[in-house]
């Protein structure tokens, strides 16, 4: 173990961490709003309002929308109604046509309504806020909601973890730009990789492997293919950079081209969807402890990359080679197997990625990844990377992706127009440089 | 690291402080125009187009007028980028959520998992009728009787002598598509009828974009330079190819556009354009507003409303306040 860090080193390594913390800080604020409850609980409040406010016989109408935990919810006010003594004239759990069917029931029976139990989210429909002029024979029955309570959208689990799981793909990209990055080099291929491994994985399930039928044993076989042709791309570019120096900016601006131009031959233009139901486990299923796959796979090569980095010879060779290529070979690191590494790493990555995009949208389509590259790079830099190479940390890189996806979030979740969101990324991604630059004392240099 | 976890818990206890009143309201149904009745999340195919534009702002207009605020935001045709954006629409908890789909199957899974937040979906100009999804309705142009319309200004501008035309087609998208079958149809008949023929040599890709149109139109004119017509799916192409045209110096070649943008019609004006079957966008999104409307009364809507296009030929143009 290395000796324990002062506050101020721990702030000079990790300082974006701060940064993504004050951003969450920020959105949790901006985005504290009112919520509306379900379930159970919000079930036991609606009732006991319903028989206050009509102690004796009431008739009501219990309505839910289709929301998870609503039907939980009307059941329970249902039930609890009818065990103290209230008429319970429907119970609803739909849509507002439902609804309007149910009190066009009520009306026709000629029977009037004391209360409407709704959950708030049933409770805004049009048909209750105008209830006394389209069916004024039912009288004026009360509408009783639950207590909406205030808390943060950003920071509703089901937020973070939509979060972590549309970040999950560029945050692993971007680890194998890091390599390439920190080795000095580029890699502008991987957007169009990310789009040639979703079209290869579902074209190989549905031309080979059966279809919408397919084994799993036949999507595994398909997912491999198409993450080792992307390995193969890479060892390409890193063959062509190491044997004949050429610029890995213009090597990998060619494989983006060939990549991208391979994926709609393949595809043939068409997004492939012939793929079974099963396939999205990688993409949407959640399996440990309710976190989603991809969160997880992201987690585990997070950990696999730090302690490659920090912890194994071809790591120190990666940041050599990076900090100064001729002293690296000088010394006896073999250079062009690190950099061929490197870059084979990053193609790998990019197939995964592919992979689990393929997954999460059930389909491969070559319009995929389109300008990832330049969101994975930002990710990188944003975690402190040098773009000159030989510096550069792979939780950096998981900060700075995640930096990337809370912004994005949260200028969903707060009405910001796609225009302005441009601008303020951009900004944001500018202003993390800087402030990285500024925090290292380099700003004058 | 203590004192910082210490800092950190304390933000967060001093968050759920806020939350946790226990009091139900009770309030009366009288009829509540003025206060905010929920959001619409709107995510577009694209917001360059402005088409798409027109549609988003009416939303956002109209949804003004009966208690609704609006997001408008791009996919910015990357169906991932849109999959995130209705993500995000989920959590929070929208009360309808209106999309032209960049991808309409695999935008599949992300219309599962709002239907399955109980949120209304609505589609505009680009469909999803794909099994297992459930959309209350999709509002788009008649792309069929517009492609007629377009036939019929092809046989007009052409006239007697009828002659070569090409097709600029953007084969992706279903409208598109539409649009190029109901214009083969009208062109078929007038010449199973006719004397004048009317022949369709060549049908080139344009991207539905200006560069791409241009480079379509240069290729047609190389291969067929006794081109008398095009037509193109959409203004940019159209404009496009005008533009190559007037590089070859052939500006008699005649071109029927489709759309009838405020540039489409000034070039219409301008005698540019012969015609455009002119599309409602400002419509489309006053009647989605409406059929929001209608779903949350408990109404129960059609599969698909059809806003019929109208032929907008240079008369119209020269009639038109908005243009100069």
């Amino acid at each position: 173990m290395p000796e324990p860090m002062k506050p101020a080193r721990w702030l000079a390594d990790y300082g974006m961490i701060l940064v993504l913390v004050l951003l969450c800080a920020f959105f949790s604020a901006v985005t504290y709003s009112e919520q509306s409850p379900t379930g159970e609980a919000a079930a036991g409040q609606v009732v006991e309002a319903v028989l206050k406010a009509v102690p004796n016989g009431a008739r009501v109408l219990v309505v839910a929308s289709d929301q998870p935990g609503d039907a939980v919810f009307a059941a329970r006010v249902e039930r609890d109604l009818k065990a103290a003594g209230a008429q319970v004239l429907a119970s609803v759990t739909g849509e507002p046509r439902n609804a309007r069917e149910a009190l066009q029931k009520i009306q026709a029976a000629g029977g009037s309504l004391n209360a409407v139990a709704a959950t708030r989210v049933a409770g805004g429909w049009r048909v209750f806020t105008d209830l006394a002029s389209d069916f004024p024979s039912l009288g004026s029955p009360r509408m009783i909601t639950p207590a909406s309570y205030r808390w943060p959208h950003f920071l509703k689990s089901e937020n973070l973890l939509n979060i972590a799981n549309q970040i999950a793909v560029i945050a692993i990209v971007a680890i194998g730009m890091t390599l390439v990055i920190i080795t000095g080099g580029i890699d502008l291929s991987v957007g169009s990789l990310i789009a040639l491994s979703a079209v290869l994985a579902a074209g190989f399930i549905r031309d080979r492997a059966g279809g919408v039928s397919a084994s799993t044993g036949g999507m595994v076989l398909g997912c491999l293919l198409a993450i080792l042709v992307c390995g193969a791309v890479g060892g390409f570019s890193g063959l062509m950079i190491t044997r004949f120096a050429i610029p890995p900016f213009i090597v990998t601006l060619a494989m983006m081209l060939v990549g991208s131009g391979l994926a709609y031959i393949l595809a043939q233009g068409q997004s492939i969807y012939q793929i079974p139901d099963s396939f999205v486990w990688l993409g949407r299923g959640a399996d440990l402890f309710g976190l989603p796959n991809a969160v997880v796979l992201l987690l585990v090569l997070y950990a696999l990359a730090q302690v490659l980095m920090s912890r194994m010879k071809l790591g120190r060779y990666l940041y050599a080679v990076g900090g100064n290529a001729e002293a690296a070979r000088l010394s006896g690191v073999p250079v062009r197997r690190v950099l061929l590494f490197a870059y084979v790493a990053s193609g790998l990555l990019a197939g995964l990625g592919g992979v689990i995009m393929a997954s999460q949208l059930k389909s491969g389509s070559p319009t995929y990844g389109n300008m990832y590259e330049l969101y994975v790079i930002a990710a990188v830099v944003v975690g402190g990377t040098s773009l000159s190479g030989g510096e550069g940390r792979m939780l950096g890189t998981l900060t700075g992706a995640f930096t990337i996806a809370v912004i994005q979030n949260g200028m969903n979740l707060t009405n910001v127009e796609s225009y302005t969101q441009k601008v303020v990324l951009g900004l944001v991604i500018l202003g993390a440089v800087l402030l990285d630059k500024l925090r290292q004392g380099r700003w004058a240099r | 690291m203590k004192y910082f976890q210490r800092a950190l818990m304390a933000c967060l206890l001093a968050l759920l402080g806020g939350c946790g009143d226990k009091a139900v309201d009770s309030s009366q149904p009288a009829a509540s125009a003025s206060k905010v009745q929920g959001t619409i999340g709107v995510s577009l195919l694209t917001l360059d187009n402005p088409f798409f534009k027109v549609i988003g702002d009416s939303i956002t207009a109209e949804g003004k007028k009966h208690g609704y605020e609006t997001v408008v935001v791009s996919g910015d045709k990357d169906v991932a980028k849109q999959g995130n954006q209705i993500k995000d629409f989920i959590v929070k908890k929208v009360s309808a959520i209106v999309l032209s789909p960049c991808d309409s199957k695999s935008i599949i899974p992300v219309i599962q998992e709002a239907n399955a937040a109980g949120i209304p979906v609505f589609t505009v100009d680009i469909p999803c009728n794909e099994p297992g999804v459930k959309i209350v309705t999709q509002i788009a142009t008649d792309n069929e009787g517009g492609g007629r319309e377009a036939g019929q200004a092809m046989i007009e501008a052409l006239g007697e002598a009828g002659g070569k035309i090409a097709v600029l087609h953007f084969k992706q998208a279903e409208s598109c598509q539409l649009r190029v079958k109901g214009f083969m149809e009208v062109i078929r008949a007038h010449n199973a009828g006719g004397k004048s023929k009317i022949d369709v040599v060549t049908e080139l890709e344009s991207g539905a974009a200006k560069d791409l149109g241009y480079k379509a139109a240069e290729d047609a004119l190389q291969a067929h330079p006794d081109l008398r017509g095009i037509f193109a799916i959409n203004d940019p192409a159209a404009l496009g190819a005008r533009a190559a045209l007037e590089k070859a110096s052939k500006t008699q070649v005649l071109i029927i556009g489709f759309d009838g943008q405020p540039e489409g019609k000034q070039a219409i004006k301008d005698g540019k354009i012969y015609a455009d079957p002119i599309q409602f966008p400002d419509q489309m999104g006053v009647r989605m507003v409406d059929a929001i409307l209608r779903h949350s009364k408990g109404e129960t809507l059609p599969a698909q409303m059809l806003i019929p296009t109208r032929l907008y030929r240079k008369s119209d143009a020269q009639k038109d306040p908005t243009l100069h």
